[in-house]
């Protein structure tokens, strides 16, 4: 089953690489997919403000350097995107926008970003993650306290065919091996269930406050955990009341933590864990810095890779990504809820390229 | 359905001329008598009576250059002056200022016009005559007074489209020593209007389903002349709010719901001496606000006690000097805080207005501020106007003022938790603005036109943006400055029954933040949101014999919605009509009145994404006994 991902997971990334390298060196439109948004595509979620219903969808196209933003706006007018737009996920032609205070996932067409349905009925919706062409799955909420759920959808039909419990405020999740990870953001576990049966297998205990997961060129599945957290009088985390936040490694064969990595200082939190092309190195933010970590290392790597010093704005790693096809590291900065944000790029040493104006709160990307 | 009791004391307010007080009467209505120079306009009589049931916010914004800002068909609505935000204007009731210290703003959808005699506001910074938060403008809010003598009294009772009913009753008794009003209005209003829902795939159109709204309330004015030269008067007013708040197209029904009471009651004390008027008011006002979501559950309860004592000397018909004090007590209970947090605030104010000669009138004002924890600066006043063309029955006037204002930060802005900021600076601004006025008088015909150009800067301007913590908190922004042009006519004449009227108005407004703090990530010289930078309004109205016609046609041109100005709202125009007949019938007069709003319904928002009415009707019966 391992072998078999793990070939699955070189055959995908080579033809990727192949279908990018064929796009940009030919510029052959007839091959690849059309539509305005179709070629060498990075598409950003930007998250807009609570309740105002700005959430929009930036289009970057890494050959040219042009952007355009509101793109869902602009081909569907006058229809507005939604509320809180927490994620995007492609899957074949589709994009998914998962839109947590409008209760629904917007689905469009990845290439012309023409509407062309919704999953509704969701509660607080947060991620989403396709199996296969038939079937995907939906982190709720639900409530912000109780057990949250995952939502089991048809994609032929875009509805909800089934709901899984599972642990307090369902974040991330990833597919690997027939299995889906779900991280319980609001609780200290890691949902495994199965996704022949969705049924929930098990639960691994991590450290509290699993924010985002991630799987290596092993099948090992990294956790980074944010831990208790408790606030001053001025609502600035305490570093003397709060828990430090780990990493930690998980055998998927096994589903059992084999390492567990804890920072030493209490207030700050690891966030936003990715890997990058290779897989053979895990990244992730903490303390608005961003550090590298190799898979095989034994300790926590105390050296940041993005250090924009201590002044830099808080926020400036609100969405963080990684560009497989050449590793640009992608942040999103979001200086506030009432003007628009910033995509800045770093190449593979960690150093500045550029910077492009997006929509309010960028939050993640997709790369294409 | 709707019978409870109803507003509106009288019509008698409608006429100005019993309201200026004898001793200004040399210079002009109360409101403008230390104002020399600057610009202050009433809302007109014409427009009270045929939209009486109407709320302040909806008066505004349709009779004057101000931009309202409304949160759909139910929501909160707030008022922007000259591109200045809600708590830049100052709103005064019977000449105390009323704005919740919490919020330090006023919501104008939950201000009636029932049972207010005058509406009149003064344009640009105010700070030395109207105190804190007047560096906008201000908008006074007069009692009724009585016209005649004896028992009046009136009825009136409304419906409409989206589920509206609208009741009103006003009795009032007037003799030579007494005068006593009373007044009381019921209104419910489903709002569920349909419209298209352009957070939904496809568009389609929608029933509104959260935006229902329930008013009631009362006001009592009563003034005894107890002595030839000395009154006392009592005036309550009472406001009762609950509505459902209407989301955002596309985001999730999160059942908002607004509960807002608030009590108003003043003790007035006037007497007239050698050295000239004395007043004295006090004022006791509890305002009261419950919001409710699925998520929030937060309670504002404040009471303000408030003292103002004035000294008016007038010198035959040359000059008038005011000195005056007001003390302010805040006691606010609010679950936000924490606790409860009391303040204290004293003013000191000398108002001086001079005019060497008839032709031209000057003022000269000065305020000081007390606040513990904060030193704002003086705020003086300097205006002038000078009538200095006569030809025939052309007269020009040139016009202008330079003015101080100040605003100390609200409760909220600063003990809210998370994000109150205590260290927060007070608001500063200057503003000098210039124009001309011309009136042409001739036969039956009138014309009185204005133009104004206004250049402001504000320091420390409050702006609440989400910080890196996740929650709201208020930042100082160094320097907004706004500058304008605001042109208004009204002609007016009678040919043998006909009697029409037009006015005309138009406001050009820039708004900008020019000067930032270091280390803030500011947007400079971009339009803040939510400021239209052209305003036109369009407002008719015609008698004849027993009909009455009027006309309201109001424009707004596109505004930005976040800061950078990537994002906005088109431009829209909305058309009112209405056509009245009054009938004789026993008694009294029965006034019935046929409005339409909004009737080439046209979609349109003021705030982001919230569905506000199509097209709508209104019947109004009105039955007055004089």
């Amino acid at each position: 089953m391992k072998k078999f991902t793990f070939l699955r997971s070189i055959f995908m990334t080579t033809a990727l690489a192949a279908g990018a390298l064929a796009l940009s060196s030919c510029e052959d439109k007839a091959s690849g997919p059309t539509g305005t948004y179709a070629e060498n595509a990075v598409l950003i979620s930007n998250e807009g403000s609570f309740t105002a219903s700005n959430a929009s969808v930036s289009y970057y196209n890494r050959n040219t350097g042009a952007v355009e933003n509101n793109i869902f706006s602009k081909e569907n007018d006058p229809q507005v995107l939604g509320d809180v737009l927490q994620s995007i996920a492609v899957h074949n032609d589709r994009a998914y926008m998962v839109m947590n205070n409008s209760k629904k996932v917007v689905v469009a067409n990845v290439n012309t970003f023409k509407a062309e349905g919704e999953i509704s009925g969701l509660e607080m919706p947060r991620y989403f993650a396709a199996l296969n062409n038939q079937k995907a799955y939906v982190t709720e909420w639900v409530t912000y306290s109780g057990n949250g759920r995952i939502a089991v959808v048809d994609l032929n039909t875009l509805t909800v065919t089934k709901t899984i419990e599972v642990g307090v405020n369902p974040e991330k999740l990833v597919i690997s091996g027939g299995k889906l990870y779900v991280a319980n953001i609001g609780g200290s576990t890691i949902s495994v269930i199965n996704t022949a049966t969705d049924a929930v297998e098990t639960s691994i205990a991590v450290t509290r406050g699993p924010n985002s997961l991630v799987v290596d060129r092993n099948n090992v599945l990294w956790v980074a955990s944010s831990n208790s957290k408790a606030y001053n009088a001025d609502w600035t985390i305490s570093e003397e009341l709060s828990q430090p936040g780990a990493l930690a490694k998980i055998n998927t064969s096994t589903n059992t933590v084999t390492g567990t990595f804890n920072f030493t200082r209490n207030a700050p939190s690891p966030s936003n864990l990715t890997t990058n092309a290779n897989k053979d190195k895990v990244l992730f933010v903490y303390d608005n810095k961003v550090y590298q970590q190799d898979i095989a290392a034994t300790t926590l790597n105390a050296t940041p890779f993005i250090n924009r010093g201590a002044s830099y704005p808080a926020r400036s790693f609100n969405g963080f990504g990684i560009d497989p096809s050449n590793g640009y590291i992608y942040a999103g900065k979001a200086p506030n809820y009432t003007s628009d944000g910033w995509v800045v790029r770093y190449n593979t040493t960690g150093a500045v390229v550029d910077s492009f104006r997006v929509g309010i709160a960028p939050n993640g990307f997709v790369f294409r | 359905m709707a019978f409870c009791c109803l507003a509106q004391v009288a019509k008698a307010q409608q006429d100005t001329s019993f309201y200026q007080l004898k001793a200004v009467e040399v210079f002009g209505k109360p409101a403008e008598v230390f104002a020399a120079g600057s610009r202050v306009s009433s809302l007109d009589s014409s427009y009270l009576r045929t939209y009486t049931s109407a709320t302040l916010a909806e008066a505004l914004q349709t009779r004057t250059p101000l931009y309202l800002k409304t949160y759909g068909a139910s929501g909160i609505s707030s008022v922007s002056f000259r591109g200045t935000s809600a708590s830049h204007t100052a709103v005064l009731w019977n000449g105390l200022n009323i704005a919740m210290p919490s919020l330090g703003q006023n919501d104008f959808a939950t201000l009636p016009l029932s049972g207010i005699g005058q509406v009149a506001v003064q344009h640009g910074a105010a700070g030395a005559h109207y105190g804190n938060g007047a560096i906008g403008g201000a908008v006074l809010l007069q009692s009724p007074e009585q016209a005649g003598k004896g028992i009046g009294a009136e009825v009136q009772q409304e419906v409409g489209s989206f589920g509206r009913y609208y009741s009103n009753a006003a009795l009032r008794y007037s003799n030579n020593k007494l005068t006593v009003g009373a007044s009381g209005y019921w209104q419910e209003a489903q709002n569920n209007f349909t419209y298209r829902d352009l957070g939904r795939f496809g568009a389609p159109e929608t029933r509104q389903e959260q935006a229902r709204v329930q008013q009631k309330g009362i006001t009592q004015d009563l003034k005894w002349q107890f002595a030839p030269k000395s009154y006392l008067a009592f005036r309550s007013w009472y406001t009762y709010t609950h509505r459902q708040l209407q989301p955002a197209m596309g985001a999730a029904a999160n059942k908002a719901e607004q509960l807002d009471k608030n009590l108003r009651l003043m003790a007035e004390f006037g007497h007239t001496s050698r050295i000239g008027e004395t007043t004295v008011k006090a004022g006791y006002f509890t305002d009261f606000l419950h919001y409710t979501d699925v998520s929030n559950n937060s309670v504002t309860d404040i009471t303000t006690y408030q003292l103002q004592a004035e000294q008016t000397y007038t010198y035959g018909q040359s000059w008038s000097l005011r000195a005056g004090l007001n003390l302010q007590h805040f006691a606010a209970d609010v679950r936000g805080y924490g606790g409860e947090v009391t303040e204290d605030r004293a003013a000191a104010f000398l108002l001086f207005r001079y005019d060497p000669d008839p032709k031209l009138a000057l003022s000269l004002n000065l305020r000081q501020a007390f606040v513990k924890g904060y030193n704002p600066s003086p705020t003086p006043t300097l205006g002038a106007s000078w009538q200095f063309v006569s030809i025939g029955e052309h007269l020009l006037y040139l016009k202008g003022n330079v003015s101080g204002s100040y605003r100390v930060p609200t409760l909220n802005e600063r003990f809210w938790r998370p994000g109150g900021n205590p260290l927060l600076k007070p608001e500063q601004g200057w503003q000098a603005e210039s124009g001309l006025r011309h009136t042409y008088s001739k036969g039956n015909l009138t014309l009185e036109s204005e133009f104004t150009g206004f250049y402001m800067l504000v320091d420390n301007w409050v702006l609440w943006t989400e910080s890196e913590f996740g929650y709201w908190t208020p930042l100082n922004l160094q320097k907004v400055r706004s500058q304008g042009l605001e042109w208004s006519s009204r002609a007016t004449t009678v040919a043998g029954e006909f009697r029409p009227g037009l006015s005309l108005g138009y406001a050009l407004t820039s708004t900008q933040q020019v000067a930032a703090y270091e280390g803030t990530s500011a947007e400079l010289n971009k339009q803040l949101p939510y400021v239209p930078l052209h305003k036109v309004t369009v407002a008719t109205d015609a008698a004849w014999r027993s009909w009455t016609f009027t006309g309201n046609l109001i424009y707004n041109s596109e505004r930005f919605t976040n800061n950078n100005n990537s994002s906005s709202m088109p431009g829209f125009t909305l058309l009112g009509l209405a056509l009245g007949r009054q009938f004789r019938f026993g008694p009294g007069n029965l006034h019935c009145t046929l409005r339409a709003d909004n009737v080439t319904n046209t979609e349109y928002q003021t705030m982001v994404n919230r569905a506000m009415p199509p097209r709508n009707y209104t019947l109004n019966l009105r039955f007055i006994i004089p």
